[in-house]
């Protein structure tokens, strides 16, 4: 790992473990913002990690932004952290300037959005927004004919309905009978989803590693019959097999935010899938009933892995994408194009 | 180790190694073209001694061994990426597999220069196959309870045994067998010792064993008074269970590991074409992802064996995950085969007799080299569970 990064994560940890604690977790359930958490990684300028530094920020890349995002995973922190990072990021390609506050990002697909040079968003309506009451503006990106548009609006322009996402953070539907927007043209619509998905993966492969680390812990604490738990063959083969999907789905998701590319994105995604269900079944099989109870911290990770497996893409998504990347080849070609894909910087 | 422990690093590929890539694929194509090595119908690794031959003439066999002994002395690396590549594409290398990944690097590293010097140029030239004397009918998965034994006699070692599952015995040369030769109070890892067996000497008995899946691969090989020369020790006597253990760990993390029933798949995407239901393409998508997955970590653990780390649960992850992921595929397959109707009417014969190979096979993939049950238990020590 490279000196830069190592200095972002120990950074991100070390803020993570300073002002994060159990109650600040909870707490977001109640839509409340872990506004010390947030108020240091604005200081540290790691919300802007991104931005190139000739528009003040520190130019990092989508791999930097992983490791960051991983930490917060683990640490199961609430809010709109890759939503900022990826956010201004959008805002500086699009040639907008905003101060460094925060930002909640959503991809449409299919709806109708302003023409080009439109100032004005009538009879707006987007869903699953993340913490839009906590953020200064709504970044919305929206496929277009020449590929993406980037819509900014003002969050408080909104009227919110709330609704919560499986760990009882804001993913509110907004609407608006009128709202400025300012607009952008942004490249490739699936490119950028691609890097939405592949940082919401570090997080979740994040939330799954400290989920397997907890269980194996735990299996070395419980005694049942005279002896821990990890004693026993049955637990033992479970965690084992959850090491397989850790360590399968780790190496595919560093692979995929290094090079980013198409098929690996889309494999890391499918992978994650299967890792956060086995993750989800495995580590509350260890830790019984125990597991289950809100007390418990393993909940906050489980919960997530459920808001987030499905985001910025679900796991079909990705996993008809990836197919359709080698469909039609043919039994000679197939080999070739599943070997360049594993490597990174190919199409 | 504990959990916290477990390790990837991101493979970086040479030049050398993308070189030797594009070598071997124009190997492939020239023997593809020539007719020489139709697509296949059968999954496997596949006999042909001319075969090995002619990888043998390129230097491919032994590739990493030193010059002297008739290798090339390339990383490990680029033999990771000329095995994916020959094994993708269903090149029968079996005459050779077992000397080039296991027999020739215990020489190498246990041997003595006299056998080196015998035995690494004949491998490299392709001209000798290996077999692995190491289960025995009543020792499997609990490998150290085996009974064959070798006994000291003036000048050499005199051998008595049963060995199950031998791959090749019937064409190979010699075995590597794994015998007790000294008994030692308290431990059952201690005393036992590896020694080469000509398999053409007296007291030797080859008896086949076919497979459900109709083939001639392994044996039994009965071992009586079998009396091989002091010079067909390896290493140390009574050090063959920790030479055995290193042989092990070459095994589980090798592309053979999810590639040997790739054919299945590249069939099928042939035979699929452009056009396919959404809920195959989510079953296909979710087949590629583990496959790019797996060859990740494949990659990543050769990567850091040429680096001289010992990633051994990193390699028992690969195996355990990467046979898994073969009797996977063959679901998959079926299932799409069923749902877009493709080899009904005599249609698609090869993927159809690819598909009824697999489905006979694949009950091996997670047992053979170690079962995936003592695979996990060695995770489960690597996680700080045992």
């Amino acid at each position: 790992m490279s000196e830069n990064r190592t200095f972002f994560r120990e950074t991100v940890e070390r803020i993570l473990a300073d002002t994060l604690d159990k109650a600040a977790i909870d707490a977001a359930e109640e839509r409340r913002l872990p506004s010390s958490l947030y108020d240091a990684l604005v200081e540290n300028g790691i919300t802007l990690m991104l931005v190139p530094e000739d528009k003040g920020g520190i130019g990092a890349s989508i791999g930097d932004a992983a490791v960051i995002l991983r930490a917060a995973g683990e640490a199961a922190a609430p809010g709109p952290l890759l939503e900022t990072m990826l956010g201004q990021r959008l805002l500086a390609d699009a040639g907008i300037d905003l101060t460094d506050g925060l930002l909640s990002l959503v991809f449409v697909d299919d709806s109708a959005i302003p023409g080009e040079g439109e100032t004005e968003w009538r009879d707006a309506a987007i869903h699953d927004v993340p913490w839009s009451e906590a953020v200064s503006h709504v970044l919305v990106v929206a496929r277009s004919d020449s590929g993406a548009r980037l819509l900014l609006t003002q969050a408080g322009g909104w009227t919110v309905t709330p609704v919560s996402d499986a760990a009882g953070e804001p993913r509110d539907t907004l609407t608006a009978a009128s709202i400025p927007v300012v607009s952008a043209t942004l490249g490739d619509y699936d490119a950028l989803l691609r890097t939405a998905s592949i940082l919401r993966g570090a997080q979740i492969l994040g939330a799954i590693e400290w989920s397997f680390r907890r269980s194996v812990e735990y299996a070395g604490e419980r005694k049942q019959f005279g002896r821990e738990i990890s004693k026993f063959q049955a637990v033992q083969q479970m965690l084992a097999e959850l090491a397989d999907h850790v360590l399968a789905s780790a190496g595919i998701t560093e692979a995929a935010a290094e090079g980013l590319n198409a098929s690996l994105a889309a494999a890391a995604r499918s992978r994650l899938g299967d890792a956060a269900d086995a993750a989800i079944l495995i580590t509350h099989q260890v830790h019984g009933a125990m597991g289950f109870s809100l007390e418990y911290a393993l909940n906050s990770r489980t919960r997530r892995l459920m808001a987030w497996r499905d985001d910025y893409g679900s796991v079909l998504h990705w996993r008809r994408a990836l197919a359709g990347n080698f469909a039609g080849l043919t039994r000679e070609t197939f080999w070739p194009a599943v070997s360049d894909a594993g490597l990174p910087g190919a199409a | 180790m504990t959990a916290t422990s477990l390790h990837l690093e991101l493979p970086t590929l040479t030049p050398e190694a993308e070189t030797l890539r594009q070598e071997v694929r124009a190997f492939i194509a020239e023997e593809r073209s020539s007719g020489r090595l139709p697509p296949p119908h059968r999954i496997g690794l596949g006999f042909d001694r001319e075969m090995t031959k002619r990888i043998a003439a390129k230097g491919w066999i032994g590739l990493t061994w030193p010059r002297q002994y008739g290798g090339q002395e390339r990383s490990a690396l680029e033999r990771y990426v000329m095995n994916e590549e020959l094994l993708a594409a269903a090149v029968p290398v079996g005459a050779h597999w077992v000397a080039d990944r296991q027999s020739g690097p215990v020489l190498l590293k246990f041997g003595t220069d006299e056998q080196r010097q015998f035995y690494l140029p004949k491998i490299a030239a392709g001209d000798l196959t290996f077999s692995i004397g190491m289960s025995e009918p009543e020792s499997g998965s609990d490998l150290a309870s085996l009974k064959a034994r070798a006994e000291k006699v003036d000048g050499g070692w005199r051998i008595n045994g049963r060995k199950i599952w031998t791959t090749n015995a019937h064409r190979a040369q010699y075995m590597i067998v794994l015998v007790r030769t000294s008994t030692v109070e308290g431990s059952r890892h201690a005393g036992l010792s590896q020694l080469i067996v000509d398999l053409a000497a007296p007291g030797v008995t080859i008896s086949p064993i076919i497979s459900m899946a109709g083939e001639h691969d392994f044996n039994e090989v009965l071992l009586e008074d079998v009396v091989v020369p002091d010079d067909a020790l390896i290493g140390k006597e009574g050090n063959g269970w920790n030479q055995v253990s290193a042989e092990l760990a070459y095994e589980r993390s090798g592309p053979e590991r999810w590639l040997s029933s790739f054919r299945l798949i590249s069939e099928l995407v042939d035979v699929l074409g452009p056009d396919a239901r959404a809920a195959s393409l989510e079953e296909l998508g979710r087949l590629i992802s583990h496959l790019l997955s797996l060859r990740q970590l494949s990659m990543s653990v050769a990567s850091m064996i040429q680096q001289g780390q010992s990633p051994n649960v990193e390699a028992s992850i690969v195996k355990d995950l990467g046979t898994k992921f073969e009797q996977e595929a063959v679901r998959v397959v079926r299932n799409i085969v069923s749902a877009e109707d493709l080899i009904s009417n005599g249609r698609a014969e090869r993927l159809k007799a690819l598909l009824i190979h697999a489905q006979q096979y694949a009950p091996a993939f997670t047992i053979r080299g170690g079962t995936n049950e003592i695979l996990r238990g060695i995770i489960a020590r690597g996680i700080g569970l045992r």
